[in-house]
């Protein structure tokens, strides 16, 4: 246990292999090994927290963060209210000016502040005598020349009556920058204007011939000049200043820009702006969180009912799907006025406030997509700290105005503003910077399986040290109380389930349930993440910090360590769905989408099925061929590719080619002939061939440059062997040669031939009809209505007619060699190679890829049957669509993909479980540091903060941090709620809860014993589990009750009163219902 | 992934407009939701509701389509098009494509057919080509707010040698009310819609550069430099995508392009979330299952399921006979007057003890818990069902062995919940030895 000390410095080498293959290019192999050396470093090592960096912080330069605020007011235009590129700090020269000042000044306002309003923003008003001394130490210049630019990308160019609040992001590419901006509407007080003060101030500091002197701007522009660009153009309240006449550069011309040719300006319809406050979805979490309607459960069980709920309350809620739930109201407002003084309607007039945050990017594109990451994931969090930055702007705003002299004003204001940002940038920088947990416990045990063992051993060493040795005056045994109480997000991991384990706790199972919900309705997995981490998973929402303090180093780092596996949360993995090579030499995917024909196993059953899919190979470009022909070839090549020439029958799958749509086309005859043979067993088998062979024939000269242009998936990701497997490409598009049209139809006519289950579509009644549908259909591949006329024409003599039509555009004459020869064959010899069917294709002449497609054909009744459950959904609403004009969509089919998962490291998991800081910090979920000051001065602001502006985007109701102190054993949890009476302390007590005590025991008595690491761990579970099934006892109890005493509990329950603390949080998750009665 | 995914164009004549759409449609509950239980009730229905109005919205405008041969319902006028403003043709029902495993639908359409979708992505597309400003003009921007939801954007030229400047403006958009979700997809959703754009592009170029080739339009105006905007409104001016591009199928690989998109956006981050071990009821249960699978051929349904291991039954100390009726009296009129199906059925353990009062429903429970045969006789059957469901909660799985209704008293080794009708009679040794009997109307 010695060399635990200090492991602090950052490893990056070392975590960037053991974050594993994260980067695309890792093999295998480099994972593997990574993880080995990792291992036998851990095994070498018994100190406890590896700590590191995920991001480097050199990447980011402090000073590149770039605040600007603009006005936009509707008559008088835009004004720069700030720009933090425009302020420079002065040293000495400045403070003599300063001196000059009236000391009373500050004073005297705040006495004008009356209403307390000051006083009230306790820094602000306990700061401000202060900030005299700081004021000289910045000067305010000139705007950087790309404001208004930045002006225009923060408003638009067109207005917007939209009155709450509107978030917008740019990226800028030269410079590499990031800008995220918020605008909203000002929300004015009884005294207008209160910004022109501030326009006054600046032209005063402009206009200060000291000032001018030390206004450095590069541009020599005279003070006046400088004073019309710090937004002089009110017309209103201000006296005119000196430069106005010449007409501000700032001013931007109002006229839509220049591409909005004819768009009316747009005003946004203010739907249910007044309804959503009406609707009082109120702030107060509390009320909303405890009302929530309770949602389908998964199931009778309870199994990770809550964390399943969440989210699927959440996917919900962001639901598009029947137009827009209304969410929490959004009167986000930029005030200007203090909250005693009513706002007056008269003077609601249409002022906007943008605030824009500017990150300037890294030039080395490594760190720029590092930061890029960061920032996006992250995101939540950033969007948090600049509304608290927007607060401390309002406030400065507002107290600035109190200030009579102007020069005086400026220099409050500005100073105010550079404290918050510089407040904004230490925070991001901190937080991107700042010492990580490289390896949570828990995270770890749920992502890898292969050093589980190790890890138990590892982590169970830890525990019980910390057991034996800092559960003096039972500080452990409450830190774990407190942890387990608020950290909630540990209750849906020992939730039972309904199903059968596969194995013991190292196959602690996945969450079947979660995993089909995020298939099926899609929600975000990071936010679910960042909620469980934070523990707001009860009811009342609860949002929970664990800080823990004390000047040993190393001994803070051990709670750290162990606490992670406490602290839960689910691992998130990056999944890249990929839906082929993307093999175009020239960089142009293969077009045309491609129709894939596969046999997979099933997943749940042993059978096989059969499935088809187009896909566009180009990692998602669109297929549209630039040529048509290029993407009608890519077909062949593909299924050639794909399977084998041998491909035979055997292989079941079915490759029924044109002939479908050749059939259609190309006559009754085939029709006739094709028809019988389909319906029954595979249908469509006579035709495969055809339709291949056709395709060949009428493009014959393009045929060479196909190929060679599309170097098709030989390797198709998905790693079938070869003649497994089938794959059409087909060519989504048309090219103008109905030819090809008519191959896609017939193509999928196949298909939906295939899926003899469906009721296939018809062609359209009559020839218009079928020109008509052709037109359009023509990309529609994938219902070939000639399929369905084959289909019928078995059935009814009447198809036939309908193939014709649509055959029609084809040539007559080909249509009726080939199918003939086709057809005829292939329902002789089914098993008939590709090669044969090359032979064919020569034979007429065509320059056939061989396209083993005829092989195919001929199996294909095997293959039906098993195709039709797969394709089963579509089959329900195709019966109805009998025309084109009245059918419902033309159904594509999705493209198939074969998701490649790695683990994602850029997670809230990975950077918010934080080691040994130098400093408090507020977002971290977890923390260790070394003084308290700082959290002593923040922790109030910053809980209620982030009750006020939730990261996870839905109401809290309260905000709490879990502070353990290891230099007085105390732990303590202080909350938004209650404000500490002692000022002294922070927080309250934590009540011991006794199960947690007797946990901790038995857990050592166990590992002292001796048993295996895995078989304690498997008993902590299982007490966690204890836990949770008494809160169940707790809340099933309680149900029906209104009140209960706590000593009826302890009697009829045998619930320690201080086990209430922590089964009633328990309980909340599952039972929002207890928190009321017992709260 | 609950988004719109749109491509929308500046149109010379007619201003921003949304070419084509792609939305989601999930199925209405979750599979393996299905069996919710009590609380889920309402919830469900309401979800049930939003089913049947998806569903009839998909049916709602196709009839309407094939009348008006009009697009979707709530699209511009037909004056206001013209081949630039259009991506399907009129009476083109749109595409669809169903995602098997998920069940989602992906549909696409020019415009969305819901109201208030439709709006949101008409102010999301005027904003991003009209209002939004990008640096450069073309690229990525994010905007939005909570009424209006969020939107990722990017706009691209399209080459096209009869347009002003010979480029035309387009962009695409991605709707979302989350805009956490939206905000974290960034970096996925620019690489792939930067890769859609770059190909659509592409094929613009290279029918610009045949054009041009062929008629270079730039010498051509030169000449008719007096009548630019004649030039400009005449035909030419609206061209449609898919000549653009000279790509019929556009529109089909636009559909498929966004459906995976969007299917791969909302599949792209996957949680692995564990959860606990099952209870040892969990265990028994599913032991029994498995026994049953295999025995099924020897044992009736019902008694071999419950016959299955079942551990001894103890002999109950004493006989006790619990004959109930007058104190339910309340019950048993309630039943009555209303609907005796739903009024007569014991709720839970808490119900069962109100309804027999206290003392009764203490020896009940002792019985019960001593492993006591108890046997309850009621005219109703559904009545004694629902009590043994109530009361099996008070033993672990396995020790549970019902008998719901039967015409004949079976042994205590057989159940130790019997259900009997009234007039069933009990054999004299029960009745003597420990079995607890309960009577009710």
């Amino acid at each position: 246990m010695c060399g635990c000390s200090a492991r602090t410095t950052a490893r990056p080498g070392g975590r960037r292999d053991a974050s594993g293959g994260v980067s695309h290019g890792q093999t295998r192999g480099t994972r593997a090994r990574s993880r080995i050396w990792k291992c036998a470093r851990v095994g070498r090592d018994t100190g406890p927290p590896e700590l590191d960096s995920s991001w480097s912080c050199s990447e980011l330069d402090l000073n590149e963060i770039r605040l600007i605020v603009y006005q936009d007011c509707e008559r008088r235009g835009r004004q720069v209210l700030f720009d933090s590129k425009a302020v420079h700090k002065i040293e000495e020269v400045a403070t003599q000016k300063t001196e000059d000042v009236p000391t009373k000044t500050p004073a005297k306002c705040c006495q004008g502040g009356g209403s307390g309003s000051l006083s009230s923003h306790g820094s602000s008003g306990g700061s401000l005598p202060h900030a005299k001394e700081q004021l000289p130490k910045y000067q305010y210049t000139r705007p950087a020349s790309d404001v208004s630019m930045l002006g225009e990308m923060m408003f638009g160019s067109v207005a917007m009556s939209y009155k709450g609040s509107t978030l917008k992001i740019h990226y800028i590419r030269s410079p590499p920058q990031l800008m995220v901006s918020k605008v909203f509407s000002a929300r004015m007080g009884s005294f207008c204007g209160s910004t022109n003060n501030l326009q006054d101030s600046f032209e005063y500091i402009s206009q200060d011939p000291n000032l001018g002197k030390l206004n450095t701007s590069q541009n020599n522009l005279g003070p006046c000049r400088t004073g019309s660009h710090l937004g002089v153009l009110q017309g209103c309240g201000g006296k005119p200043p000196p430069g106005a006449a010449e007409g501000g550069p700032l001013r931007l011309s109002r006229s839509a820009s220049f591409f909005a040719v004819h768009s009316t300006p747009v005003d946004m319809p203010r739907r249910g702006q007044s309804e959503d406050r009406d609707s009082g979805i109120a702030r107060s979490a509390s009320l909303s969180s405890l009302l929530i309607t309770p949602f389908p459960s998964p199931s009778s069980s309870t199994s990770s009912s809550s964390s399943y709920q969440r989210r699927w309350l959440r996917s919900q809620t962001t639901s598009l799907e029947n137009g827009i739930i209304p969410r929490r109201s959004t009167d986000e407002t930029f005030s200007l006025a203090e909250e005693t003084c009513s706002s007056n309607p008269a003077i609601v007039r249409r002022k906007k406030i943008a605030i824009s945050l500017i990150f300037s990017l890294c030039e080395k594109e490594e760190a720029q997509r590092n930061f890029q990451d960061f920032f996006f994931s992250h995101f939540p969090l950033f969007e948090s700290h600049m509304n608290r930055l927007k607060s401390a702007i309002e406030k400065a705003m507002i107290s600035c105005r109190k200030i009579a002299e102007s020069s005086l004003r400026v220099q409050f204001y500005v100073s105010r503003l550079m404290e918050a940002l510089g407040e904004f940038r230490g925070t991001i920088w901190s937080l991107y910077s700042v010492p990580r947990i490289a390896e949570p416990v828990w995270l770890a045990m749920v992502s890898s399986t292969l050093e589980k063992t190790q890890l138990c051993q590892r982590f169970l060493k830890e525990f019980t040290l910390l057991i034996e040795q800092i559960n003096k005056n039972q500080f452990f045994a409450a830190l774990l109380t407190a942890v387990l109480t608020y950290h909630l997000a540990w209750v849906p991991t020992v939730m039972p389930v309904d199903h059968p384990p596969i194995k013991a706790f190292a196959e602690k199972r996945t969450s079947q349930l979660v995993n089909t919900l995020a298939k099926t309705h899609p929600y975000n997995p990071l936010w679910a993440q960042l909620g469980d981490l934070y523990g707001a998973i009860g009811s009342p929402v609860r949002l929970s910090r664990t800080v823990v303090l004390g000047k040993q180093k190393d001994v803070v780092q051990r709670i750290l360590y162990v606490l992670t596996y406490f602290l839960r949360c689910s691992e998130l993995q990056e999944s890249q769905l990929a839906c082929g090579a993307n093999c175009g030499p020239d960089g142009q995917a293969p077009a045309g989408s491609s129709v894939t024909t596969a046999l997979e196993r099933g997943e749940v059953e042993e059978s096989e099925y059969v499935v088809v899919t187009v896909s566009s190979e180009p990692a998602l470009l669109p297929p549209g061929p630039p040529d048509a022909d290029t993407g009608d070839l890519c077909p062949q090549l593909a299924g050639r590719g794909g399977r084998g020439p041998e491909q035979s029958p055997a292989a079941r799958s079915v490759r029924r080619p044109r002939g479908a749509s050749c059939g259609d086309q190309e006559s009754k005859k085939e029709a006739a002939r094709g028809g019988p043979a389909r319906p029954p067993s595979g249908a469509g088998a006579c035709v495969g061939p055809a339709g291949g062979e056709e395709s060949g024939g009428e493009v014959p000269t393009k045929l060479p440059d196909r190929s060679a242009a599309r170097p098709c998936p030989e390797g198709r990701p998905w790693g079938r062997p070869p003649w497994e497997k089938v794959t059409f490409h087909i060519g989504s598009s048309v090219s103008p040669d109905s030819d090809f049209e008519s191959r896609t139809k017939a193509v999928e006519e196949r298909l939906r031939a295939c899926r003899c289950a469906e009721p296939a579509r018809r062609p359209p009644a009559g020839p218009d009809a079928a020109r008509e549908a052709r037109d359009w259909l023509a990309p529609r591949c994938s219902r070939a209505p000639e399929a369905s006329a084959g289909a019928r024409g078995v059935r009814t003599g009447a198809a036939r007619e309908a193939a014709e039509t649509p055959g029609a555009p084809a040539d007559p004459t080909r249509a009726l060699r080939k199918p003939w020869g086709r057809g005829g064959e292939d329902a002789d010899a089914p098993a008939r190679s590709g090669r044969e069917d090359a032979g064919f294709g020569r034979e007429g002449g065509l320059p056939r890829n061989e396209s083993s497609d005829s092989a195919l054909g001929d199996s294909d009744d095997d293959a039906c049957a098993p195709a039709s459950p797969a394709l089963g959904p579509g089959s329900d609403g195709d019966s109805e669509r009998d025309r084109p004009e009245g059918s419902p969509e033309v159904e594509l089919p999705l493209p198939r993909s074969q998701s490649i998962s790695s683990p994602h490291v850029r997670n809230f998991g990975r950077s918010l479980l934080a080691g040994y800081c130098p400093t408090y910090m507020p977002d971290l979920v977890l923390h260790g540091t070394g003084g308290d000051e700082r959290l002593r001065r923040c922790l109030a602001a910053d809980l209620v903060h982030t009750v006020q502006h939730p990261v996870l985007d839905e109401p809290i109701a309260e905000a709490v941090c879990i502070i353990a102190d290891t230099d007085k054993w105390s732990v303590r949890v202080a909350t938004s709620q209650r404000r500490a009476v002692d000022g002294t302390k922070l927080g309250q007590d934590v009540l011991v809860s006794s199960q947690v005590s007797s946990l901790l025991q038995s857990i050592l008595q166990l590992y002292r014993l001796h048993l295996p690491a895995d078989f304690c761990i498997m008993h902590l579970e299982d007490r966690l589990q204890e836990m949770y099934l008494k809160s169940k006892m707790l809340s099933e109890y309680l149900r029906g009750h209104t009140r209960v005493h706590v000593k009826e509990l302890s009697v009829v329950l045998g619930i320690e009163s201080n086990d209430l603390p922590l089964l009633t949080a328990v309980a909340s998750t599952h039972s929002p219902y207890v928190a009321q009665i017992l709260l | 992934m609950n988004a719109i995914v749109a491509l929308c164009h500046f149109c010379e004549l007619h201003g921003p407009r949304t070419l084509f759409c792609t939305e989601v449609l999930h199925a209405p509950l979750p599979q393996g939701a299905g069996s919710g239980d009590g609380p889920g009730r309402g919830e469900q229905a309401e979800e049930e509701e939003g089913g049947i109005q998806m569903s009839s919205r998909i049916r709602a405008h196709s009839p309407a389509e094939g009348a008006s041969a009009e697009s979707s319902s709530p699209g511009p006028k037909k004056s206001d098009m013209c081949e630039g403003c259009r991506s399907l043709a009129a009476g083109h029902p749109g595409y669809i494509s169903h995602d098997k495993e998920t069940s989602i639908k992906y549909v696409s359409h020019q415009h969305p057919n819901h109201p208030q979708l439709f709006s949101i992505v008409r102010q999301a597309c005027v904003r991003s080509l009209s209002c939004e400003v990008c640096p450069g003009r073309e690229g990525p921007i994010f905007f939005g707010d909570e009424q209006h939801g969020f939107v990722f954007s990017h706009t691209f030229f399209i080459k096209d040698s009869l347009a002003r400047g010979f480029q035309r403006w387009y962009s695409i958009i991605a709707i979302m009310m989350d805009r956490i979700y939206l905000i974290n997809s960034w970096p996925f959703l620019l690489g792939k819609i930067r890769g859609i754009i770059d190909e659509l592009q592409g094929k613009a170029l290279k029918v610009f550069e045949a054009e041009q080739f062929g008629c270079p339009q730039r010498a051509q105006r030169m000449n008719t430099a007096f009548t630019p905007f004649l030039h400009q409104r005449n035909g030419n001016a609206a061209r449609s995508l898919t000549s653009l591009t000279n790509d019929d199928g556009l529109w089909a690989c636009l559909h498929t392009s966004f459906a995976w998109l969007l299917k791969a956006c909302g599949s792209r981050l996957t949680e692995k979330l564990l959860e606990g071990a099952p209870t040892e009821d969990t265990l028994v249960q599913m032991e029994q299952l498995a026994d049953l699978e295999e025995e099924s051929e020897s044992w009736g349904n019902s008694e071999a399921e419950e016959e299955e291991k079942a551990p001894v039954l103890p002999e109950g100390a004493e006989g006790r006979e619990l004959t109930k009726c007058p104190a339910d009296s309340s019950l048993l009129s309630d039943g009555g007057h209303w609907q005796p199906r739903k009024l007569s059925v014991f709720k839970s353990l808490r119900h069962m003890r109100q309804v027999l009062g206290a003392p009764s429903f203490r020896t009940l429970a002792w019985h019960v818990l001593m492993g006591n045969q108890v046997i309850w006789k009621s005219r109703d059957a559904d009545l004694v069902h629902s009590a043994f469901e109530v009361l099996r909660t008070m033993l672990p799985v396995g020790c549970v062995r019902v008998i719901p209704y039967s015409s004949q008293y079976e042994e205590a080794y057989r159940c130790n919940f019997l259900g009997l009708g009234p007039h069933v009679q009990i054999p004299p040794h029960v009745l003597a030895s420990g079995a607890c009997r309960v009577a009710l109307g």
